[in-house]
């Protein structure tokens, strides 16, 4: 029998460090970018951080860090090549940020089993930091999803475009249901979550709410624990790419959407601005954090950490 | 036989429909109705994968109606009355009441479902819109109210409600379901 969620990844308690995580579920929507540059922004005030690049298949981490390829990766760690993921931990240029690759390019590093999975979690949770930050790759694999349900601060990232909000939300339902199968505690609760999982499903389930209120009916003495679940799950929206201002009330339509249609109790971390200055500083494999400090991209970065840090959000917007 | 409690009206609470809590500024009720005409309108990208075009139209005619209502001053104060809410810009707090000086965060250790009620109401806040946000039946509330104890639910879940209605009324959600549930303990 597999293990839920919440029995594979336990919380452990000896520790104060915190696992944060940046998902999406569409790619190129900027994660890399936004782990490797609140990373940066982190050490900068004082944190002891590792940057874990989840992105198993398509690893760029080291890349917008100014790194070359590190000699030790995560897949050495995942093929038992080494025993401990200290030993794959890589310095960067900047005093606290420390990087635990993802590149390699293994083929089978992007299906890993999930013992395998479990190894990584427990060790990335063993960690003698302050923050883990993973980046996640793109789409809605149980790896990315139970990267994102074992964090302490769950980011999401959009872009102010149609397919990554739809991402977005498929990436939000996805990762609920999960949570929500992990949780059911009877077999006819674990089918009511299959049907919401499977869009052609008769039974008309298209959100948590109608999953809930079905389960409410059918198997009344589960729906607690379900509601348990949503209530717990409670992602933090940064809207990135924003180029205008109706770009940065999207955070608050979308947090309101959640709450409406979904049921979920997502919040607005914060935005980033399109600038010219990021991608001038990634051509030259460079941080714009460090490249270009005082750019407003940069300021929003700054920002948005501090934010996150003392777990504020931008308000509702009116 | 006990008293029967007359069902208040029926309709959506309009404040939940705007995102707003009772006794909202003229201001607030403006700023809630631009972003709600936003959230729903066509094409919005927050709203436009989640909701099929004629539930958006739902939801903008839910909006319109409830602004309507809400921006009318003379529609408002009626509204609010036959709700139980207080007009906006009345004192927060009308009459002097102990349970209602409660602060925030700081719970009593006993809490009955007549001080809960003080807080609610001293807040401006009714039954329904708990009711509506939450989606806790109105009649679980009143019970709750009414410390009618046998008709309450198993305790993990009204728990749960417990939480829900302190968030709500701004209370810290633990300590309070705590000091209801241990008066409840005492009287089952």
């Amino acid at each position: 029998m597999a293990l839920s969620v919440s029995e594979a990844f336990p919380v452990a308690a000896h520790t104060r460090r915190q696992i944060w995580s940046i998902g999406g579920g569409k790619g190129g929507i900027g994660k890399s970018l936004l782990a490797a540059s609140v990373g940066w922004q982190l050490a900068r005030m004082g944190r002891q951080v590792v940057l874990v690049d989840a992105d198993l298949g398509g690893a760029n981490l080291h890349t917008c860090l100014g790194l070359p390829m590190p000699q030790r990766t995560l897949a050495d760690f995942i093929q038992r090549r080494v025993s401990s993921i200290e030993e794959v931990v890589t310095e960067t240029a900047a005093p606290g940020l420390r990087l635990v690759s993802g590149a390699g390019d293994l083929l089978s590093a992007a299906n890993i089993r999930h013992l395998q999975k479990v190894r990584v979690m427990n060790q990335v949770r063993a960690l003698d930091v302050d923050v883990v930050l993973i980046d996640l790759g793109a789409g809605t694999s149980y790896n990315i999803l139970d990267f994102f349900l074992l964090s302490d601060v769950s980011i999401l990232a959009v872009v102010p475009e149609p397919t990554s909000i739809e991402n977005g939300y498929r990436f939000i339902k996805s990762a609920l249901y999960r949570r929500m199968r992990a949780a059911a505690t009877t077999d006819a609760t674990r089918r009511l979550v299959e049907a919401a999982l499977d869009p052609k499903s008769p039974l008309g389930i298209r959100t948590p709410v109608d999953l809930v209120a079905r389960v409410e009916a059918e198997d009344p003495g589960s729906a607690q624990a379900l509601r348990r679940e949503v209530a717990a799950f409670q992602p933090r929206f940064v809207v990135n790419e924003v180029r205008e201002e109706s770009d940065v009330a999207i955070g608050h339509q979308l947090v309101a959407a959640c709450a409406r249609h979904l049921g979920v109790r997502a919040s607005y971390a914060g935005f980033v601005h399109h600038d010219d200055a990021v991608w001038q500083a990634v051509r030259r494999r460079r941080l714009f954090m460090a490249d270009a400090p005082t750019s407003r991209a940069a300021e929003e970065i700054r920002q948005l950490t501090r934010g996150l840090v003392k777990g504020e959000s931008l308000g509702n917007g009116y | 036989m006990g008293t029967v409690t007359e069902p208040p009206p029926e309709g959506p609470d309009l404040y939940a429909v705007l995102g707003l809590e009772p006794r909202a500024s003229r201001e607030q009720v403006e700023r809630a109705y631009r972003f709600c005409l936003g959230l729903y309108g066509e094409g919005s990208l927050a709203t436009y994968s989640l909701l099929e075009p004629a539930e958006a139209e739902e939801q903008r005619v839910r909006v319109r109606q409830a602004y309507e209502v809400l921006a009318d001053e003379q529609r408002r104060r009626a509204y609010d009355e036959s709700h139980g809410f207080l007009p906006p810009d009345s004192p927060v707090l009308p009459f002097p009441s102990s349970a209602a000086a409660v602060p925030a965060g700081d719970v009593p250790a006993i809490l009955s479902g007549a001080d809960l009620s003080r807080i609610r109401e001293a807040r401006g806040i009714s039954l329904r819109h708990i009711a509506a946000v939450t989606k806790i039946g109105l009649r679980f509330l009143e019970y709750i109210e009414q410390d009618r104890f046998d008709f309450l639910p198993a305790p993990v879940y009204l728990r749960g409600f417990l939480q829900e209605y302190a968030r709500l009324v701004g209370l810290d959600p633990r300590r309070a379901a705590d000091a209801y549930m241990g008066r409840l303990a005492g009287k089952k």
